[in-house]
């Protein structure tokens, strides 16, 4: 271990270093805490327990996450990140900034599970599905080795697959989580051939190692081996992050999965995906960019990013069930995000600002995304409908839901005044600066697309009269409304807060073009 | 100690407030927010007394510039700054005295012109005067030309509101509208001269050693490295199209020919509002904008040359216009455009003083000679024609007197306030004249005016207070009370002495020093004061004094010609008007008198102009409709088929999305490989 690393963080420098995994800890440790409840007192209706008891989890996670954040821990400030497990974990201002996200969305989705699950048997099994596929995500924030970041990936790709299947007697759900599998381990093979390739070339594993072998000019000779490598390798991250081509698991997923899942996979997972592709690519093969012009993977980047703004958003603009356009719209944004990798170039000065705003945006995605996907959630719950007509007058039962819902949808197609303006704002901003004016400008058409399927929802729930459909609404679901509400406030306090959002995820992301 | 500058901004900010206080809690207060807008412009006008007199100081600031507000920063390398800040030198302390007595004094005679009449809408009245005096007040002490830029606007707005207050009515609304739209066509200019401004200097402030007009002076200089000129043109050339750019707003604001339509339709508004626009507020704007930056006219000759020759011209052309008005406050609105005519020929012709003076003298006689005319409109019922009235003076000698000494100051009539300052101004644009074929012919207009002048001014007092009374409204006027006759009497007592301020005829002949003016505007920080401009003119502009004979000889040929002409005019006007039963005599102009009449048809001009822009609107049109909006309906059209393509890629079949993830990663393999040749 690099002894200069040894002293860390002002707060907590007495602890030892392992702590700093602790919110992976924390997750893993309460999904464990739920199967153990469930086995010793199997009580049918314990299911606010569970919702306690991982909601707790979650925001202690979160919690611990937060103070390291603010403490400095494995930042630049604090003498770098903390190495772990012979560099194969690391711990720097990225994994936090990312664990961050997980646990919030997390957070966030047990709150609105709480009511949806009711009367449901094993809801012990959902929540400790939950927990640990988000231990998995926070895993897949500080792998620092093709080998963990496979496992990690693994790790909260089966939880997922048993979540979206989770409704075992609807066949749509059963489906959607067949097919989901079914691509995953698709993607999976070719990721792990894209690893091996990798390792066929360099003969390292570890991030760190593989840049060194990159930056020697190692390479020579096998620059065909490891271009198909490092394109797989993207791949199996497009798959995970859904972007084109990759992404056909994505709309029948989300739309077969119960609604909270939708919510947790759309928003955490994809966030999951990015990070591990951002902490691979800028680690391990930014040299390639500088050394072996033949493997331009930064050019695939864009190549995949344009098609998977154009397709996600043109595909959303024609869909009729809220929830299947909200899943188009969320690969849409996977385009928006996967600027922040097709924007980099060698030694560019702009790499840290371009991939900070990437970071940025997910960060308020996480909370625009979920909040908009828990609105469906409650939707299903009232049992009202899918289509844009079932949802006509919504406002006149749920108005404060429905004002919840307005600002997701004008914030995820990027109107000024809530959080998501800014965050496009300093994407494209940042990939205009490092001269990637293009995508900008595909990403502002493609956004200006977006405000039209977003705002037929607004005029579904505020402008049209309703017709009927709303008589099935009896309850008040009291956990979907908090999480709502609570998404939807952080979305607009985004809006002020949003330069220091954003300086916390420059400064982390430039940490790693160090 | 509590400095005087601190309290600038409150100057700004008491009358903004009582815009607030009668907007929203006029109905409820006595006199409909009145007492609340005298209070505030009569606190803002003790502030700039205040402020004024602490520039005189011996050990105090000549200049005050402070910041307030920094609005906008540029990033990366365009490191502007779009602040807000007050800038307080003699120039801008004279001028917020002017602009807050005279709002004072119009909130006073307000009393007696709306509430003591039974008008209605009062809280919103008194709403747009506050607002009107806060806007110029800002406009006034504004440190840099955006901030100016945007209180120009906001006067631009008031003076819509208040000319159009009577909108029930059917031509107060097309007169506002009208003053709108004319002043916003000149104020289009403005705008791209603001942003010239910035494009060339990065910066719009007025005062100090980073300002616009000093690295216009270094450009010019040689230092062609502070500024970046377009077009490839040089620093002299490109600084004389923006000075002309920023001079469409003063041309529109100002009424200037051929902007000044818009002004004599502005008579629709209340009288009280008259006085404030023509006296202290919008019509001033133009002219104090030109003072304010001077030190950017000054390096550019060409630009200055212009603004005299408009300057004189317009004196001239308004003057004449002025002569066969039946209204009396028609009379008085072109009077108006032909007085600032000669401030922009003292400003074309260098003499800032000159220009100054007259601003301030101009203010309090025209805002008396408002006032008056809106007293006169109370007794008379508001009938404005002055064939109807005649013999007024007995029955209203306050007004008369008043009135009187505004008419002789206005004529220009030794030793009233307006001879001073309009003698200098002759003189000014003469001795400069002789060495500047351009500017002697402003000076020849502005000369031929003088009499234009007297004649109409006084053909105006001898119809409306001489004479027997032409009807039975004359007869028996209509009473007021000391809320009228009190501005009068303070504006009466102004006209006469303001001038004693500046006498420097009287000065170059005895010795004694009386420039008090010249040497107070002279008393500013670096870069602002006149004899800085002085040498910036001498520098760059060739400007040089000439005589004819010795420099007293000169001095007794101007200040003897515009007195002499002067007299004449009154005179005329005395053999033709100062009779018991005055008749037309317009019929004698002939054909010119049609002309006349119609403004030149002036007003026909621009509507002529206006009906070609419409056929050019039309094509606009349908490009608008045909291509424009054709094209964003092509595109939602293909993205909406588009998005029905995509649609179609998403079949349910599962081994149909192994296939295409797939070819996909296929055909992005190949695509790389091939060019990046990993397959040789």
């Amino acid at each position: 271990m690099d002894p200069t690393v040894v002293t860390t963080a002002a707060l907590q420098s007495q602890l030892p270093e392992w702590t700093a995994l602790g919110p992976v800890i924390v997750l893993g440790l309460t999904g464990l805490l739920l199967l153990t409840i469930d086995a010793i007192w199997p009580k049918r209706n314990a299911n606010t327990t569970y919702a306690i008891v991982s909601a707790a989890g979650a925001i202690i996670a979160l919690g611990i996450t937060v103070w390291y954040l603010v403490a400095g821990t494995g930042q630049e400030t604090h003498g770098g990140a903390i190495t772990l497990f012979s560099e194969a974990i690391v711990v720097d201002g990225m994994a936090l900034f990312f664990t961050a996200i997980f646990t919030s969305v997390a957070a966030l989705v047990i709150v609105a599970s709480h009511d949806y699950l009711k009367g449901h048997e094993n809801s012990a099994e959902f929540y400790s599905l939950l927990m640990f596929a988000t231990t998995g995500m926070a895993l897949m924030a500080v792998s620092n080795s093709l080998v963990t970041v496979f496992v990690s990936l693994e790790m909260a790709s089966l939880p997922s697959y048993a979540l979206v299947g989770f409704l075992k007697k609807d066949r749509g759900s059963v489906e959607a989580s067949l097919k989901y599998f079914l691509i995953g381990a698709l993607s999976s093979a070719v990721f792990l051939f894209g690893i091996s390739l990798i390792y066929a070339v360099t003969g390292s594993l570890l991030l760190t190692e593989i840049s060194a072998q990159f930056a020697d000019g190692g390479v020579a000779g096998f620059a065909g081996v490891a271009g198909i490598g490092v394109l797989m390798i993207a791949g199996g991250f497009a798959y995970k992050t859904a972007s084109v081509p990759f992404h056909f698991w994505a709309p029948e997923a989300y739309e077969g999965a119960p609604a909270p899942v939708s919510a947790f996979l759309s928003s955490a997972s994809k966030a999951a995906g990015f990070v591990v592709a951002f902490r691979v690519f800028a680690e391990a093969f930014m040299p390639l960019l500088e050394v072996t012009p033949a493997i331009d993977w930064a050019l695939a980047f864009a190549v995949l990013a344009v098609l998977t703004m154009v397709v996600g958003n043109f595909a959303a603009a024609t869909q009729e069930n809220v929830k299947r356009m909200l899943a188009y719209s969320s690969i849409g944004h996977a385009g928006y995000a996967l600027i922040g990798l097709a924007a980099l170039t060698a030694g560019g000065p702009h790499n840290g600002d371009v991939m900070g705003a990437a970071m940025a945006h997910l960060l308020i995605y996480g909370f625009m995304n979920t909040g908009a996907f828990l609105f469906i959630a409650m939707v299903e719950y009232w049992g009202v409908g899918r289509t844009f007509e079932d949802y006509a007058g919504l406002s006149q039962k749920a108005p404060l839901a429905c004002v919840a819902m307005a600002v997701f949808m004008f914030s995820l197609a990027g109107l000024p005044v809530f959080g998501g303006f800014f965050s496009k704002y300093a994407l494209f901003a940042s990939a205009v600066s490092a001269g990637f004016w293009w995508l900008a400008a595909v990403g502002a058409v493609t956004s200006a697309l977006s405000l039209y399927y977003y705002s037929r929802v607004v005029k579904a729930i505020w402008i049209e009269e309703p017709n009927g459909n709303l008589d099935v609404i009896e309850s008040k679901p009291t956990g979907l409304y908090a999480a709502i509400i609570f998404a939807a406030v952080a979305t607009v306090l985004l809006l002020p807060g949003f330069p220091i959002a954003l300086e916390t995820a420059e400064a982390a992301a430039s940490a790693l073009f160090a | 100690m509590v400095a005087a500058f601190d309290f600038v901004p409150a100057i700004v900010l008491l009358p903004f407030v009582s815009f607030l206080i009668a907007l929203f809690a006029g109905k409820y207060m006595p006199k409909g927010g009145a007492l609340a807008g005298i209070a505030a412009t009569a606190g803002s006008l003790l502030l700039s007394i205040w402020v004024a007199i602490s520039l005189l100081g011996v050990s105090g600031e000549r200049i005050h510039q402070e910041t307030i507000y920094t609005w906008a920063t540029g990033i990366g390398d365009q490191p502007w700054e779009l602040t807000f800040g007050v800038l307080i030198d003699p120039l801008s302390a004279l001028m917020l005295i002017i602009v807050t007595l005279i709002a004072t004094l119009v909130h006073v005679f307000s009393l007696g012109y709306m509430n003591d009449e039974g008008e209605t809408g009062l809280p919103r009245y008194y709403a747009g005067l506050g607002l009107f005096t806060a806007s110029m007040l800002g406009f006034v002490v504004a440190d840099n030309l955006l901030m100016a830029f945007m209180f120009f606007e906001l006067v631009g707005l008031c003076s819509f509101l208040l000319i159009g207050f009577w909108f029930r009515r059917d031509g107060p609304p097309s007169a506002a509208k009208k003053a709108f739209l004319v002043t916003r066509f000149g104020d289009y200019f403005f705008l791209i001269g603001v942003v010239a401004v910035f494009a060339t200097f990065g910066t719009a402030q007025f005062a100090g050693p980073e300002s616009f007009p000093v690295l216009a002076e270094q450009a010019v200089a040689g230092d062609t490295s502070v500024v970046n000129t377009t077009f490839g043109l040089e620093p002299t050339q490109w600084f004389t199209i923006v000075g002309l750019l920023v001079l469409g707003g003063v041309v529109g604001k100002s009424a200037q020919f051929p902007l000044h339509t818009w002004l004599p339709d502005a008579m629709q508004g209340p009288t009280p509002v008259s006085a404030l626009i023509h006296a202290a507020t919008m019509v001033a704007a133009g002219v104090y904008l030109v003072a304010r930056m001077y030190g950017f006219y000054a390096v550019s000759p060409t630009a200055l040359a212009i603004i005299a020759f408009i300057g004189g011209f317009t004196a001239l052309f308004a003057a004449t216009m002025g002569v066969v008005k039946r209204e009396i406050k028609q009379v008085l609105a072109y009077s108006t455009i032909s007085q600032y005519g000669y401030m922009m020929l003292a400003l074309g012709a260098g003499s800032y003083v000159a220009a100054t003076f007259h601003l301030m003298t101009h203010a309090f006689f025209k805002a008396l000679l408002f006032l008056g005319a809106g007293a006169v409109i109370i007794a008379m019922h508001h009938n404005e024609n002055m064939w109807d009235m005649g013999g007024l003076k007995d029955k209203m000698p306050v007004t008369y007197a008043t009135f009187l000494a505004g008419s002789l100051a206005l004529a220009g009539i030794f030793p009233f306030s307006g001879f001073w300052s309009k003698d200098e101004i002759l003189y000014e644009a003469f001795i400069y004249g002789l060495n500047d074929p351009l500017l002697l012919g402003g000076w020849v207009m502005g000369l031929l005016a003088v009499p234009i002048t007297a004649f109409y001014t006084f053909r105006m007092v001898f119809l409306t207070f001489h004479g027997e009374p032409r009807s039975e409204t004359a007869r028996n006027p209509h009473g007021f009370g000391w809320n009228v006759k009190g501005p009068l009497s303070v504006l009466g007592v102004l006209a006469v002495v303001a001038g004693f301020i500046n006498m420097v005829p009287v000065q170059k002949l005895t010795g004694i020093e009386l420039d008090f003016l010249t040497q107070y505007l002279d008393s500013g920080g670096e870069g602002l004061t006149y004899s800085g401009y002085n040498a910036l003119l001498a520098e760059y502009g060739g400007y040089e004094a000439g005589v004819v004979g010795t420099e007293v000889t000169t001095l007794l040929i101007a200040a003897g010609l515009s007195l002499g002409l002067a007299v004449t005019g009154l005179l005329v006007a005395f053999k033709l008007y100062n009779v018991p039963e005055p008749v037309e005599h317009t019929a004698k102009l002939g054909q010119v008198k049609d002309v006349l009449y119609n403004n030149y048809y002036q007003d026909e001009f621009q509507v002529w102009i206006a009906h070609r822009t419409q056929s050019v609107a039309a094509v606009a049109d349908k490009f608008d409709q045909g291509v424009i909006d054709g094209v964003v309906n092509g595109v939602s059209s293909v993205s909406l088929f588009g998005g029905r393509r995509m649609r179609k890629l998403q079949t349910g079949l599962v081994t149909n999305y192994a296939a295409l993830l797939t070819l996909g990663l296929t055909a992005l393999l190949l695509a790389f490989g091939l060019l990046g040749g990993w397959f040789v």
